[in-house]
């Protein structure tokens, strides 16, 4: 897994490449909660478009992030939900719960 | 010696190859060739004693086949080492009959276990993937119970749970609604169901529970004394005419039959005991 | 039987592995399970342990008060009271407490958990049993025996005391004296070296007759007296080899 930082007027835009697993995951955490704890970027979005796959350490990485987020009044957003994400979203309930976008500019706007 | 058959098609999940099993000098397995695709559900159907059990406790890497070969994942834990075996269990999940939790923990930290014996997740991270996983079996704000305080049906969908923590490849069940009101049992069939959308793992089921067997099965098998009589898909396995299947499918009481020289020896045989 | 002796030592030799090589190949132990074990090995056996030897000591105080009377030696009391609690009676009364107690309980605890899959369960999730279950027994075993030993001890010598101070004309600070001049630090190092090799003895067989449990509730009851039965019988043979051994060998 990669990820690299973009940034977009206040916005942080994270781009996320390969496998989101229970070796990568950690990272992942690491960078969501320097973002939105330490940092206090406003606005955070995680770009998923170019993750193959997503395991619950991955998603509990993001809910982290989410309360995170809440905890500091920032917004935490997801783009780039490939279908199979969507569906373990759907079971765990979670699919309401995140600030979901079907791409990038919506994300921002 | 490499596995022809996993090179040639990816899609092969697990293969089996005259697989025979022994408990002591009996043989339980006598040669069983089966073949499970990836995203597969597969049903081992058959009555008490037809090895069935025997041979998911094989795959699971329980019991040690006195030969054959089971080819998983690329390896054959036939002949396979113990780090190897524990590398392919990580990816492995599996509910037993009688749940198997451990009752000194509560249902949380049975779910959690293998994530913290096997990861250096955090903390943070655990609770939250314990509690997903408990949601996703319907089970969502009983972690802190203990396995005792949870009905049967809870108690099989908490296994479940534990069973998924370490997201496996291919989710194992052994009589998943054996000792259940038929309501919950149809609950677990449906969870099943639901696990095998939303994952796309390969699940394989034992059971002698035909309407839960015909309502998740892509594949099925029917195991009758230790050998693989038919198998296919449903539909296929309505149809097949074999008698031993008929009279399963058909729920028809077993009338032995014997042949009657057997059955006069037997009855009039004299008294042996076993000697070991 | 030597098969028997075989496996138990195999065990033994695992559970050491996960103790104190494991957590330097990436394995790591986990102490919370040890310490909570050590609690119930350990400290919960004190009441009835402290008890057990107190009684103990003051027995052997009369007993030997009977014999040594004879040759109006009765003034040695208290050395026959200290040396025979710390060289024998001490670390083997200790361990029948502790195979009472605790010995049984691992077969009933692991039993149980075979009878119910549990130990399957493991081994599916790729958790060795032996790491998970009979390591953090085996350390409270190897660390909590001899401390139970050496307070086991001190409380016989107390028993004897009580005799002493009545009918043998110590007063206690005497009486203490005398037992501690009588004493060598090779009794009492030989007795603890037994209480360890007891310890592993105990969680030895407790955990392996619990591993072998076959089926239904019944099959546990069965482990747990084999574990009883077969424990005292083998911290008999342990303590008599070492005996000998501290005896023909060593010469203490």
């Amino acid at each position: 897994m990669k990820i690299v930082e973009r940034f977009v007027g206040e916005a942080t835009i994270l781009d996320i490449t390969g496998d989101i697993d229970l070796s990568s995951s950690p990272d992942l955490r690491k960078v969501l909660l320097r973002e939105l704890k330490e940092k206090r970027t406003p606005r955070v979005i995680v770009n998923l478009i170019a993750v193959r796959y997503i395991d619950s350490s991955g998603v509990a990485s993001l809910v982290e992030g989410l309360k995170a987020s809440r905890d500091t009044g920032m917004r935490f957003a997801l783009v780039g939900l490939s279908k199979g994400a969507r569906e373990v979203l759907q079971l765990s309930r979670l699919i309401k719960i995140f600030e979901i976008h079907d791409n990038e500019e919506q994300a921002l706007a | 010696m490499p596995n022809p058959i996993a090179n040639a098609d990816s899609d092969v999940m697990i293969s089996l190859h005259d697989l025979r099993v022994s408990y002591g000098d009996r043989e339980i397995l006598h040669g069983v060739n089966m073949e499970v695709k990836r995203g597969e559900t597969l049903v081992i159907l058959g009555g008490s004693g037809s090895g069935k059990s025997t041979l998911l406790r094989t795959l699971v890497g329980l019991e040690k086949p006195s030969s054959g070969e089971i080819w998983l994942k690329g390896k054959n834990l036939a002949s396979i080492s113990d780090d190897d075996l524990d590398e392919i269990r990580r990816k492995m999940g599996m509910s037993f009959q009688s749940g198997a939790l451990f009752g000194s923990m509560t249902v949380g930290e049975n779910v959690g276990l293998p994530l913290r014996e096997h990861t250096k997740l955090e903390d943070s991270t655990i609770e939250i993937m314990t509690r997903l996983k408990l949601e996703q079996v319907g089970l969502g704000g009983f972690e802190d119970y203990f396995p005792a305080q949870l009905s049967g049906g809870m108690k099989k969908r908490a296994a479940v749970a534990r069973a998924l923590s370490m997201d496996p490849e291919i989710l194992f069940f052994d009589e998943p609604s054996a000792g259940l009101d038929p309501i919950i049992a149809a609950g677990i069939d449906q969870l099943i169901l639901e696990l095998k959308q939303a994952f796309h793992m390969t699940i394989i089921v034992v059971t002698h529970e035909l309407a839960s067997a015909f309502l998740i099965a892509d594949q099925m098998v029917y195991i009758d004394k230790g050998v693989i009589i038919a198998q296919g898909t449903p539909a296929e396995m309505k149809a097949n005419p074999l008698p031993r299947v008929r009279q399963f499918f058909d729920r028809v009481a077993e009338p032995e039959v014997e042949q009657e020289m057997d059955y006069l020896q037997m009855l009039t045989a004299t008294h042996r005991r076993p000697n070991r | 039987m030597l098969a028997y002796v075989g496996a138990l030592a195999r065990l033994t030799s695992q559970a050491a592995y996960y103790a104190f090589v494991g957590p330097f190949r990436g394995r790591p132990l986990r102490l919370g399970r040890a310490f909570s074990q050590a609690m119930e090995v350990g400290v919960r056996a004190l009441p009835v342990l402290s008890l057990i030897t107190f009684f103990i000591g003051l027995i052997l105080a009369i007993q030997g008060a009977y014999e040594l009377k004879k040759f109006g030696a009765i003034h040695f009391v208290a050395d026959a009271v200290a040396i025979t609690m710390t060289r024998e009676l001490g670390p083997l009364i200790t361990a029948i407490v502790v195979i009472g107690r605790s010995g049984s309980a691992f077969a009933a605890e692991i039993g149980t958990m075979k009878v119910n899959e549990e130990i399957d369960a493991l081994e599916t999730m790729a958790i060795s049993p032996v790491q998970f279950l009979v390591t953090p027994k085996f350390l409270a075993m190897i660390l909590m025996l001899p401390c139970l030993t050496i307070w086991a001890n001190f409380m016989g010598i107390l028993g004897g005391s009580l005799f002493g101070v009545l009918k043998a004309d110590f007063t206690f600070v005497e009486y203490m004296r005398a037992s501690v001049s009588a004493l060598f630090m090779r009794d009492i190092v030989t007795g603890l070296i037994k209480s360890v090799m007891f310890g592993m003895t105990i969680t030895a067989v407790g955990c392996s007759e619990g591993l072998a449990t076959g089926q239904g509730a019944e099959s546990v009851g069965k482990s747990t007296t084999a574990a009883v039965v077969m424990s005292i019988f083998l911290v008999v043979v342990v303590d008599l080899i070492f005996t000998s051994l501290f005896f023909f060998a060593g010469g203490i």
